[in-house]
């Protein structure tokens, strides 16, 4: 009973499905970059594999990361290894985006621009998006505002 | 006095648990493996990919050994009978000994040590990787995605490439014995066929089956008590595969048993 009060205080969004970009929800290392992407809908919707790929190779097209699309994880390169699993995050069906410690897996990069862009490039895609990282990475994003 | 005791009761109770947890598992990947509703596009594909790595990528290197062992082995087995004035049982211990026993563990074997092995690594790395974790947070049930497709594959794979190295033993071995003894397509086709029964071919398939089954679902769940650490990889893999070999025996005991009653 009071777990369902409990549930039922939340913020709606909360109860929304999550889509994770985090260094702790890695890519799977035995599918190619493509099968990452459309497992979501594969598993959840039954989208046939041909189809699936279809919308993967359109969605890395966005990116110009055509070439990826049969690589995998190891052989990615950070920002490749990034827009891949905001993709794969973007597949989960009306989602709110949750970003965690982005420069855990951009670690070469001073600010977020990189990050904003690939926001940017799939804002079609999900809800709202949600970024959480240490307060000492305030100054990367704080570069990109001017502030 | 007291502490042997201690030992005896402590292994035992602890073998007890961990075969009722292999049962428990083995009774929720059954159930999962029976609903129509796990295969959707992604276990199709994975099962799809699960096979052609068990049973086609196997092909060559299986017919091969399949021809070999049969020409060889049905000659001397026939110049042996032969010298001892049996040579009219020839298709009787070809049934008895090829089709319902050599097959499945000659087959079995192959896949063990090629496939097992590889699910128990695959399963532990992606263990150590969190990448069961990336399962999880996409809502993703490992059961249905990860473990259905290997262990029907497991299944369809030993059967199969049972009935296929017999039916490659049994056809070799006719060759060489016409080409070497001069032996008709007739008799040879008729001795066999005058010793097949069919509840030793049940007995066979329902063997492939069990063995398919505990060859892909013990390695899964030893891959599965790999901690955190890489060092974990390969002490997962070495307790699956001398568990494997623990179940082939088991099994094979357990066949030959039903058979004689």
């Amino acid at each position: 009973m009071q777990l369902q009060k409990a549930l039922r205080a939340l913020p709606q969004e909360c109860l929304q499905p999550l889509g994770l970009v985090s260094i702790d929800i890695p890519l799977i290392s035995n599918l190619d970059v493509w099968m990452n992407i459309a497992l979501i809908r594969q598993y959840h919707e039954n989208q046939p594999a041909p189809e699936a790929a279809d919308m993967v190779r359109r969605l890395l097209r966005r990116f110009n990361m055509e070439s990826v699309f049969n690589r995998r994880n190891p052989h990615l390169s950070e920002e490749e290894r990034f827009c891949v699993m905001l993709l794969r995050a973007v597949m989960v069906p009306r989602s709110v985006l949750i970003i965690e410690r982005p420069f855990e897996i951009l670690s070469s990069h001073g600010d977020s621009r990189f990050l904003h862009m690939a926001l940017s490039t799939v804002n079609d895609l999900f809800t709202k998006c949600y970024i959480f990282d240490y307060t000492w990475q305030k100054n990367k994003y704080g570069l990109f505002d001017g502030s | 006095m007291v502490e042997p005791i201690q030992y005896i009761g402590r292994k035992t109770i602890g073998i007890c648990s961990a075969f009722s947890e292999m049962l428990v598992f083995s009774s929720r990947v059954l159930t999962r493996a029976l609903k129509r509703k796990t295969y959707n596009s992604a276990t199709k594909m994975v099962l799809i990919n699960q096979l052609y790595f068990t049973s086609v990528q196997v092909l060559p290197l299986f017919l091969l050994i399949s021809v070999i062992f049969g020409s060889l082995l049905v000659g001397s087995v026939f110049q042996a009978i032969k010298n001892l004035g049996l040579a009219e049982y020839l298709g009787k211990i070809l049934m008895g000994s090829v089709v319902t026993e050599l097959s499945p563990f000659v087959t079995v074997m192959l896949i063990t040590l090629r496939s097992s092995s590889a699910i128990n690594t695959e399963i532990a790395v992606m263990k150590v990787n969190k990448e069961l974790k990336t399962l999880e947070a996409f809502q993703i049930d490992v059961i249905d995605y990860l473990f259905v497709p290997r262990v029907v594959s497991g299944i369809l794979s030993v059967v199969f490439l049972s009935a296929l190295f017999s039916i490659a033993v049994l056809s070799s071995g006719f060759l060489f014995l016409n080409l070497v003894f001069g032996m008709s397509a007739d008799v040879y086709a008729g001795d066999l066929l005058n010793s097949a029964s069919f509840s030793d071919i049940l007995i066979t398939l329902l063997k492939c089956v069990t063995f398919g089954f505990f060859i892909t679902l013990i390695p899964i769940r030893q891959g599965l008590t790999a901690s955190d650490e890489l060092t974990s990889i390969p002490v997962s893999v070495l307790k699956g595969m001398v568990n494997v070999f623990i179940a082939m025996v088991i099994i094979e005991v357990l066949s030959l048993i039903i058979r004689f009653i």
